[in-house]
């Protein structure tokens, strides 16, 4: 259903889900936005950037959480997760999308992870769309789009005074039921407005055939050209909404079994115990991180594991840029002949 | 800005002469904000070879990757130059098998600094030769001071110049003035304990363990780095409080003495953390206390990379 959101109204209706709810939307940190809970006190920053610089995962997988404590004497116990009610407003579809995903990960019907569950079940996910995309992203190549639904409660269309709401979920339904029905007039705007923003962005690189280009290329020096001024730091999976690696590591001073995001792209990643590495060094790392994305995950889940939002564009250190690396692939020989 | 064709010409000689086998240094990016660390192999391949104010790397990080008997030239603006004076005292490579081309610098622009005025969705970005930066973003066009862009570590820069480069391209420019890096020491020195560990705190907890710092400092070369060593452990490995602190006390003091003020580690932060005001105050001390900065020779062994029998610490010998 759809229904209007005047914008003068908005934080009085934060503050309404505040009662139930603690609020999670994007606010000024530094240089850039940032999900936070918001206080009695906020000024929320929805027009500074489309994307906030840590993706929503980190709400759901923190950087670093204890698993369990233990004693040096025996015995342990788990830290139970905190399951409060919550409510992430203004997402964007990219970043939404990207959690449908890593459900897949953390959910999968034999392996739940029981962290990732509690807090996905305890949150609403009310997404802003992109009315002007933005420059580095490419959602809609990837097969999203600036007003994706995908893991969305309720999407929000900005009409100038007035936000568009569109429930998308029963959820959402009873978050917005106070709400007044848009006018098919409103509607009819929104629905032209979304269709416009996802004609603006230009296809990043050709999709069709992709896949079948990286598997066949794996041993090309492809890699090697493309990975050359990689620094091989974390920034590009750590800021990624889809990357979802981590490391568990037993703090024993502490007392604390630690679970910490971790990359592929860091040499200690594939390091084994004997000391050898079989992804000896950057080049084997990019292959892994564009081939988990670009085929592996298809692989798995027939779909694209990336979902466009640009964030490994805009902040990779050296300027590498994925969209250019995929366009460079599909130049690649289809059929690498065998010896 | 140095004349671009002039330092073209110069790489294709290099190459074409057969005096070096590959040159480090950027080519055009694929954003707007963000030109590319480069290697070029033949004198074709530098037709691509750009140079302005947005190339926010430090070279020098890449010559610890390369065998050291390899013929290697690379564009150095100061701090490059005084980074890789550093690393060839610490034996990461012979100098003899170096090229150097020189460029005084007269500043990095810290892309941070664009988006600030122009917003996020940055089209272009065109260095004036009024000292102006016109810049075209979703949100218009906008003409910025380039003096009001320069990253920190730029703007209070004391050696600008290439010291001991092969050839020097461009206009030697004047000397930067020490009190501006003293200034910046002091703001923070100053401080009460209380404040200081505040700042320290509130910069430090925005970490995310990603090492771009890291990988980003020439000097930050080890093949290990204490961070990654598992036994012992000697900093916690998460984002606690004292795993980030522990990672930004002991990373900056590493470089007490081996630091060149390049500031790469904090332009390569994707969590916009200040992190020099700690390098700059060991710096300091350094000037103080031993009359020394690093890399201004190949020759002096860095004060704390040295051993002597009349050490005032009795503890070391
Ligand atoms: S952000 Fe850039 S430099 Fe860092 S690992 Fe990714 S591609 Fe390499
Ligand atoms: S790979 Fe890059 S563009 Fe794709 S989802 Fe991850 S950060 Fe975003
Ligand atoms: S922080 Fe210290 S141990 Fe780590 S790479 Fe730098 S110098 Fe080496
Ligand atoms: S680059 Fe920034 S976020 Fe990454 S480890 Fe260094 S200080 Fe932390």
């Amino acid at each position: 259903m759809n229904l209007i959101l005047k914008k003068d109204q908005l934080n009085h209706q934060l503050n309404a889900w505040r009662q139930d709810y603690e609020v999670h939307a994007p606010q000024s940190l530094e240089n850039y936005t940032h999900f936070l809970p918001l206080q009695d006190e906020f000024e929320l920053a929805l027009d500074k950037a489309h994307n906030t610089r840590i993706p929503p995962k980190a709400l759901f997988l923190p950087t670093s959480e204890a698993l369990l404590k233990f004693t040096r004497v025996g015995g342990y116990e788990q830290v139970p997760t905190e399951t409060a009610p919550r409510l992430i407003f203004g997402i964007r579809p990219c970043d939404a999308h990207a959690m449908t995903m890593l459900d897949t990960v953390f959910e999968q019907e034999r392996y739940t992870d029981p962290h990732w569950q509690a807090r996905h079940d305890a949150t609403l996910l009310v997404g802003l769309g992109c009315h002007e995309p933005c420059q580095t992203g490419f959602c809609t190549t990837v097969g999203s789009g600036p007003f994706n639904h995908a893991g969305l409660d309720a999407i929000l269309t900005d009409l100038g005074e007035i936000f568009l709401v569109e429930t998308l979920t029963e959820k959402g339904e009873r978050l917005f039921s106070q709400l007044e029905t848009a006018t098919e007039e409103q509607s009819t705007q929104a629905s032209e407005l979304q269709q416009a923003a996802a004609a603006s962005m230009p296809i990043a690189f050709e999709k069709e055939g992709l896949k079948e280009k990286l598997d066949q290329n794996f041993d090309s020096p492809y890699w090697e050209e493309v990975s050359r001024s990689c620094l091989g730091c974390g920034v590009c999976t750590f800021l990624c909404p889809t990357c979802f690696c981590f490391d568990i590591v037993d703090e024993a001073q502490r007392g604390e079994r630690v679970r910490n995001w971790d990359t592929c792209m860091f040499r200690t990643y594939s390091l084994e115990a004997s000391g050898h590495n079989p992804r000896p060094s950057r080049v084997e790392r990019t292959r892994q991180r564009l081939s988990h994305k670009y085929t592996y995950w298809v692989d798995q889940i027939n779909q694209i594991g990336c979902t466009g939002c640009g964030r490994c564009v805009r902040y990779c250190p050296v300027g590498l840029d994925i969209r250019a690396m995929l366009r460079k692939a599909q130049q690649l020989p289809s059929e690498v002949a065998h010896v | 800005m140095p004349d671009l064709d002039a330092l073209k010409a110069e790489a294709k000689r290099l190459l074409d002469e057969g005096v070096i086998e590959m040159v480090i240094g950027f080519k055009a990016g694929d954003t707007p904000l963000h030109p590319q660390p480069a290697f070029f192999k033949t004198s074709e391949e530098i037709d691509q070879l750009v140079y302005n104010a947005l190339c926010q790397n430090n070279l020098a990080t890449y010559l610890t990757r390369f065998p050291k008997t390899q013929k290697i030239g690379m564009l150095v603006r100061g701090c490059e130059n005084r980074s890789v004076n550093a690393l060839v005292f610490e034996g990461q490579h012979p100098r003899e098998n170096l090229y150097l081309i020189g460029i005084p610098c007269e500043g990095i622009i810290d892309w941070r600094k664009i988006i600030e005025q122009a917003g996020e969705e940055v089209i272009s970005v065109i260095e004036q030769s009024d000292n102006t930066v016109l810049v075209e973003s979703k949100s218009g066009y906008f003409t910025l001071e380039k003096d009001t862009l320069l990253h920190e570590s730029c703007a209070r820069c004391i050696h600008p110049n290439p010291i001991s480069a092969d050839i020097v391209i461009g206009e030697l420019l004047p000397e930067g003035d020490p009190a501006l890096a003293r200034e910046q020491v002091a703001a923070f020195a100053n401080l009460s304990l209380q404040e200081r560990y505040a700042w320290f705190r509130q910069e430090a907890e925005r970490c995310i363990r990603c090492y771009a710092c890291r990988e980003a400092c020439p000097m930050c070369y080890c093949e290990e780095c204490f961070v990654d060593h598992v036994s012992p452990r000697w900093t916690e490995s998460g984002t606690t409080p004292a795993g980030m602190q522990g990672w930004h006390i002991v990373r900056a003091f590493h470089q007490t003495g081996r630091c060149t003020s390049c500031g790469a580690c904090e332009r390569a932060c994707p969590m916009d953390i200040k992190m020099t005001y700690l390098t700059e105050k060991l710096n300091e001390d350094m000037r103080q206390k031993y009359n020394f900065e690093a890399g201004m020779d190949t020759k002096t062994p860095p004060p704390f990379s040295t051993i002597t029998l009349d050490d005032k610490s009795r503890f070391i010998v």
